[in-house]
């Protein structure tokens, strides 16, 4: 398929915004399931959108912006990788062989985002010299341009060009790469959850990932279902931990 | 006098204005000089403005303010409530003070915040939602809006929370997240300890044949202990992350390359 003009500004448009939600209002547009499905739906191939974006999503569940890190921006390469893969008609596999170098490569533009933002900043603190405060108001408004840019312009170019990039792609990729980014695609998810372990108290609380580990593997139960249990064994635990305490009855805060 | 003073007071209509300026700025003007900086002294803007109404108090607050500022999103609110509380009260003749309690909360929040509010959430909302997704549910990828938009109420709860106590927030409030800290933690580990058999998919498909008899590998694997090789990928991935000098980017990059060779080995597929 041929990808309009106008898909390619409501899908630049939509990875501007998303990104601005991702830092005020984060109502999850700048994440790669949202950005995945609203791209199938701007294409017309839902499913493919959905599939690209929870994939990528899970990958990033642990990848968060901790401090101020940069991380790859996958909400951009999802939005690529799923509109590469409609226009030349391939497979879920093939948006995630396209998306995951894209987001790598794109670490880059969230540097200079942050970077430029640093103009904007000395300015302000020359407009806080004359205690001009519409000024510094101004200033901090002006990020908007580097942060959205940061995101749109690479969905513009990536998408405008498309049909040419997409073709060669599929000219030249070898089976036995895309045959291996199916098999990475399937791994790749361990890496958010790797993440995760890695910033949660498991040396305190292990007991209960094998628990979950055991209600997935062995007895099949879904995620909202062990979301529940999770909920339950949580609510117990601080329950009998405040009831066994000495003297809880005082109700001091002195722990 | 007592007149000047009740113009100065701060009325719930400034603290709403503060709470959505600083919902909506605060990473605007985000850089790798002073970081949520800027956006923390845009966030204050409805108050240095009533509170200090010459230019050299104002210069002096706006200064202030511009210093370096970084915390979780949603725990920066209880520090601009209790940042508005103190300078209502006390005004700019203990800058070094507001200038401590800041950066002596910002640390500590962002430990606490950054593991319910990013860590545990994430788990939760979008392994949750991206499970429904993969399945080929449209809600799955709508859900996620849901809860963000309840964490829009913690904020602004947060904010008016932050200025009813003031600097006390820092001692007693802390004790109280610490109890929700290990709670979240617990309900966001089961839900990884489920999430590795649910979503990463590692199929061995050798098979070995001696005479009659053939031998599928993952079969073996299986009774041994279901998602053997997930858990395996999961805690290499782990090992991994824990080594100097290793990271996320670092790992995608050692997992692609680990998906390829595999492939071409023909141990999964």
């Amino acid at each position: 398929m041929h990808i309009a003009f106008w898909q390619i500004l409501l899908l630049t448009a939509y990875a501007f915004v998303a990104q601005l939600d991702a830092l005020s209002l984060q109502i999850s547009l700048g994440t790669p399931l949202l950005s995945g499905f609203f791209t199938g739906l701007v294409l017309g191939n839902v499913p493919m959108g959905l599939t690209v974006g929870a994939t990528l999503q899970l990958m990033v569940l642990g990848v968060a912006t901790y401090g101020g890190a940069t991380v790859p921006d996958f909400m951009s390469a999802a939005i690529i990788g799923t509109s590469f893969a409609i226009i030349s008609g391939q497979d879920v596999e093939f948006a995630l062989g396209i998306a995951l170098p894209i987001g790598l490569l794109l670490t880059q533009l969230d540097i200079l985002a942050r970077m430029a933002n640093v103009y904007f900043q000395h300015k302000a603190d020359r407009y806080a010299e004359d205690g001009d405060a519409d000024g510094v108001s101004q200033m901090n408004l002006m990020g908007i341009i580097p942060w959205g840019i940061s995101r749109g312009l690479p969905v513009f170019l990536g998408l405008y060009f498309g049909n040419e990039v997409v073709s060669a792609i599929t000219k030249y990729l070898p089976q036995w790469l895309m045959g291996g980014l199916k098999v990475a695609g399937g791994i790749l998810p361990a890496m958010g959850i790797a993440i995760l372990m890695r910033y949660l108290p498991i040396k305190k609380f292990y007991p209960f990932l094998i628990i979950g580990f055991v209600l997935a593997a062995y007895l099949k139960v879904s995620l909202i279902g062990i979301a529940l249990v999770g909920f339950a064994i949580a609510a117990a635990y601080l329950y009998f931990k405040n009831d066994l305490k000495p003297g809880a009855e005082g109700g001091d805060i002195d722990d | 006098m007592t007149d000047a003073k009740v113009e100065n007071k701060i009325t719930k209509k400034d603290l709403v204005k503060v709470f959505w300026r600083n919902i909506l700025g605060l990473q605007m003007g985000w850089n790798y000089e002073k970081m949520q900086g800027l956006g923390y002294c845009f966030a204050m803007m409805p108050v240095l403005k009533k509170l200090y109404t010459t230019k050299e108090d104002m210069s002096k607050a706006l200064k202030l303010h511009l210093q370096f500022f970084n915390t979780t999103p949603a725990m920066s609110h209880l520090i601009i409530g209790a940042d508005v509380a103190m300078e209502e009260e006390y005004g700019l003749e203990n800058e070094e003070a507001i200038s401590a309690i800041k950066t002596g909360m910002m640390g500590p929040f962002a430990g606490i915040g950054d593991t319910v509010f990013v860590a545990i959430y994430r788990s939760l909302v979008f392994s949750v939602a991206s499970y429904m997704a993969l399945q080929g549910s449209v809600a799955g990828a709508l859900i996620p809006i849901i809860p963000a938009i309840a964490i829009w109420w913690v904020r602004y709860e947060f904010t008016m929370l932050g200025y009813q106590q003031g600097r006390k927030i820092a001692i007693g409030f802390a004790n109280q997240l610490k109890q929700l800290t290990e709670g979240a933690s617990i309900l966001g580990l089961t839900v990884i300890g489920g999430l590795a058999p649910s979503v990463v998919k590692a199929n061995v498909p050798l098979v070995f044949k001696s005479g009659d008899v053939t031998f599928k590998l993952q079969d073996m694997l299986d009774t041994i202990m279901p998602s053997m090789v997930p858990v395996g990928i999961v805690l290499l991935s782990y090992w991994l992350l824990g080594r100097k000098g290793f990271n996320s980017t670092k790992l995608i990059v050692f997992l692609l390359i680990l998906g390829v060779v595999l492939y071409n080995l023909k141990i999964l597929g």
